[in-house]
């Protein structure tokens, strides 16, 4: 249950930064994405800010030895750079492009934006569905 | 933006994030803060990727949204 309250908490703060960011407008995305045209690099600078800000808690935590609210760290394992991760990227960086979205913005706004958020996050579901499914087999 | 285009776009995304493991926030923040060479390709890979792909998008379009 503390989990659950903690991870809700991080949430909110996660979707707060994004609305106040401007990060939730696909536009604001694309103009950043468009660097030899309209180039908003607002995106670079929540970007910088939050690795920033993620790099000096990490410190912190790290050296604690345990998160605050778990008693192990669960961090990714993987270490190899393979095919998988690189053409994982650039197709996500395709559809990125293509519409401004990406998982965390698409998900806050369906908070207050109606239509395109909802088609968006269900069509990114039904994608990792269909990779997960195919990747099965 | 048409719908045909989010369903598109958004399909991709998913199946990119599934496959790669991570997004903006998973490799862009949470790994690069690691020092995860991992997620600084990964972020890279995907910068590069988006920024040429817009680029493509508005020259076959003339826009860029």
């Amino acid at each position: 249950m503390k989990i659950i309250m903690i991870a809700l908490m991080a949430g909110v703060i996660f979707g707060v930064g994004l609305a106040l960011s401007g990060m939730v407008d696909p536009n604001k995305v694309i103009n950043f994405l468009d660097v030899t045209g309209h180039w908003d690099p607002s995106l670079m600078f929540v970007l910088g800010g939050g690795v920033i800000t993620t790099t000096l808690a990490y410190q912190f935590i790290f050296a604690q030895g345990k998160p605050l609210f778990d008693d192990d760290f669960h961090l990714p394992t993987l270490l190899k750079i393979d095919a998988k991760l690189l053409l994982g990227a650039v197709l996500f960086g395709i559809g990125w492009g293509l519409i401004g979205y990406c998982p965390g913005p698409a998900v806050a706004s369906l908070g207050f934006r109606p239509g395109e958020p909802l088609i968006v996050v269900v069509s990114m579901l039904a994608g990792m569905l269909l990779y997960r499914t195919v990747a099965k087999t | 933006m048409t719908t045909a285009l989010l369903v598109v776009g958004g399909l991709i995304v998913g199946i990119g994030v599934a496959m790669g493991g991570g997004c903006t926030s998973g490799h862009g923040i949470c790994g690069m803060s690691r020092f995860s060479l991992r997620s600084i390709t990964a972020t890279m890979a995907f910068l590069i990727s988006g920024i040429v792909t817009v680029y493509f998008v508005k020259l076959f379009l003339g826009a860029s949204a």
